[in-house]
């Protein structure tokens, strides 16, 4: 916490410092969070502040340099037991004496998120550094993206920065390659991508090929040496394709991955979506996600399963979802909606009102309440806990 | 902006195909720049101010705008090509662009009373309109031709009629009522131009309010710089360049 402190402390110094000698632009945003959750008959609180700051600067006419620095507080309930969450019969495949590992742990962290410059000349832009990685046009759900994993209850926050060199080639005005190194312990570990995007009439699409490791743990086995859950290493090849565009007046989207697995089974995903704005302003959006990796019935859901979705190791639990979200906004500064997210496999539903408000030029404040309706042992059980979260977060 | 940004021509007994189009050639220019601050006036008395800027190239075919106030969408872009029906979006805080269908064009634009529609598309009066002309009126102390505009039945628009009055001087629009969708006697919003400067060599309205009638709000645009005839290149308006 201390070094954390004076690290702050030290980069708003430079910042200032940099910032009257007019270099750098300084801006980013203050969050304050309150998330609270009924489980098992208690009632769970939990508080964060999160102060994020943003550096940007145009070094030359050619060269940028961009960077984030976050500093985020918890308080209240900061060790949630993921086994408070899960059925009996989950929680009989915990080994004896490993229950106290099963914690989502809320410590106090300061990272440098992003932190990147990028070099824009006539024929090609090159990023090197920290950066976001943003694949796929799905809104909730992006097979094609190895890299991240978005909130179901809000894909549109910021996903973290990953190390990478990443060079993007326009092929005249329409068309883009893009080739992305992300460096991990050896050549081989690193992961690899390449990308064209292009457009057809009024469709925007894109073909793309990956590798990358992807490290999963077995959350049934314990590695002693590390202190944490066994990891289980293996390569993973992608394949895919998306598309962007319009039918008929609605917005429509695919998108499509097939995943070739080192040591366990391939699978594919695939998203579809429509949105559409009515007259009177509502919008509309509906996706559909397949993901064979997910089980088509609860039963089959294992200790493996539910853990790496909570870990975000994993984008689903279950095979088959679909997401419907409905927005209007009911005065020219608050928008009303109401988010559903429904396990066509397990048949459990989440029902997710949502209030967004603009209560002042750099302020805005969100507000959901999260009510699962699932029987127990489906992925939006009522065991998951209902609960809700209130977001104010002023931007400078 | 394509509301602000319109050049004249001198026109003497015309048709309400011939006024109409001369509005509607004089909205695009070949390419045009444009800074611009939008105050919106809540329902509850607020204000809240935007800062953009904006680049048009082939008279209006292609479109940029992006956000320079307040932080909160600072670097937000919106790319407008085949006059809008094709739009992508571009969020710096997730650095993702999103390709958004023609039906985006019916929302608020940063919560004003400006849809993207009103703000771009300069070929829609003709392409989504049949227009009649009406009896000439003096509208906002000016000397104007009258017009009734309806929606065709093929029209993507979301006003099933307008009626305008355009300065007889130099065919700029100085109030523009938008009725409503289903019903075409119900007023939704009306649009008063002002504050014509001649810039470049060219009539423009330095200032326009829309007055929303439904909501009981406004939003004013007014033009801080402005510039005709550039050169801005085609690479210019692509995804790249949004994201910048």
């Amino acid at each position: 916490m201390k070094k954390s402190l004076q690290l702050l402390f030290v980069l708003l110094l430079v910042c200032g410092s940099l910032a009257a000698q007019e270099k750098v632009e300084i801006f980013g945003y203050f969050e304050s969070q309150y998330l609270g959750t009924n489980v098992q008959s208690k009632f769970y609180q939990l508080f964060s502040n999160k102060l994020r700051l943003d550096l940007k600067s145009d070094l030359t006419d050619n060269i940028t340099f961009a960077a984030n620095f976050d500093y985020i507080t918890y308080h209240g309930k900061k060790e949630w037991n993921i086994l408070d969450f899960l059925s009996p019969d989950i929680i009989s495949q915990v080994q004896p004496g490993l229950e106290p590992f099963y914690v989502l742990d809320f410590s106090n962290r300061t990272f440098l998120d992003n932190a990147y410059f990028r070099l824009s000349l006539k024929h090609f832009d090159l990023t090197v550094g920290k950066q976001q990685i943003s694949l796929g046009t799905g809104y909730v759900w992006n097979p094609m993206d190895v890299f991240n994993i978005k909130e179901l209850v809000d894909p549109t926050y910021e996903q973290p920065g990953h190390n990478a060199i990443r060079l993007d080639v326009p092929v005249g005005n329409a068309y883009t390659i893009t080739a992305l190194y992300s460096p991990d312990d050896t050549w081989k570990n690193s992961a690899k991508l390449i990308q064209f995007k292009g457009r057809i009439s009024h469709f925007d699409y894109s073909l793309i090929a990956i590798k990358k490791v992807w490290r999963f743990h077995d959350y049934a086995q314990f590695d002693y040496e590390k202190m944490n859950f066994l990891e289980l290493p293996e390569q993973r090849r992608l394949l895919g394709a998306s598309t962007a565009g319009e039918l008929f007046g609605m917005g429509v989207w695919a998108e499509f991955a097939y995943n070739w697995m080192g040591s366990t089974d391939n699978f594919y995903e695939w998203v579809l979506g429509t949105d559409y704005t009515f007259d009177f302003q509502t919008y509309f959006m509906v996706e559909y996600y397949r993901n064979t990796l997910g089980k088509r019935d609860f039963t089959q859901y294992t200790l493996n399963d539910w853990m790496r979705v909570f870990a975000a190791e994993q984008k689903t639990i279950s095979r088959d979802q679909v997401f419907i979200l409905i927005q209007h906004p009911v005065t020219d500064l608050i928008h009303l909606g109401l988010q559903s997210i429904y396990s066509i496999s397990d048949h459990s539903v989440a029902l997710v009102p949502i209030l967004n408000y603009s209560f002042s030029e750099n302020i805005d404040i969100m507000a959901y309440l999260n009510l699962n309706f699932g029987k127990e042992g489906t992925v939006f059980s009522k065991t998951m806990g209902n609960g809700g979260m209130l977001r104010a977060r002023l931007y400078f | 902006m394509i509301l602000l940004l319109v050049p004249s021509v001198f026109g003497q007994e015309l048709t309400a195909d011939e006024i109409i189009q001369k509005v509607n050639d004089q909205f695009n220019t070949e390419t045009s720049y444009g800074k611009s601050k939008m105050t919106i006036v809540t329902t509850s008395g607020q204000k809240r101010t935007f800062l953009q800027e904006s680049w048009s190239k082939d008279q209006g075919e292609k479109n940029l705008v992006r956000y320079l106030e307040p932080r909160r969408v600072k670097d937000q872009a919106v790319l407008m090509l085949n006059h809008a029906d094709d739009i992508w979006m571009f969020f710096p805080r997730t650095q993702r662009v999103r390709k958004l269908a023609t039906h985006a064009k019916k929302q608020k634009m940063q919560g004003s009373d400006f849809s993207y529609e009103d703000m771009g598309s300069g070929d829609a009066f003709i392409e989504d309109f049949t227009s009649k002309r009406l009896e000439d009126e003096q509208k906002e102390e000016q000397d104007c031709y009258k017009l009734e505009l309806t929606r065709k039945e093929e029209g993507g628009s979301s006003y099933s009629r307008l009626i305008m009055w355009i300065i007889k001087e130099n065919f700029l629009p100085v109030v523009i009522e938008y009725y409503d969708e289903k019903d075409p006697t119900y007023l939704l919003k009306t649009m008063v131009a002002s504050d014509f400067r001649v810039i470049d060599g060219i009539p423009t309205s330095m200032k326009v309010v829309m007055y929303n009638q439904n909501d009981n709000t406004q939003t004013e645009m007014e033009l801080l710089e402005v510039k005709y005839n550039i050169t801005l290149t085609d690479d210019m308006f692509t995804e790249r360049s949004l994201k910048k």
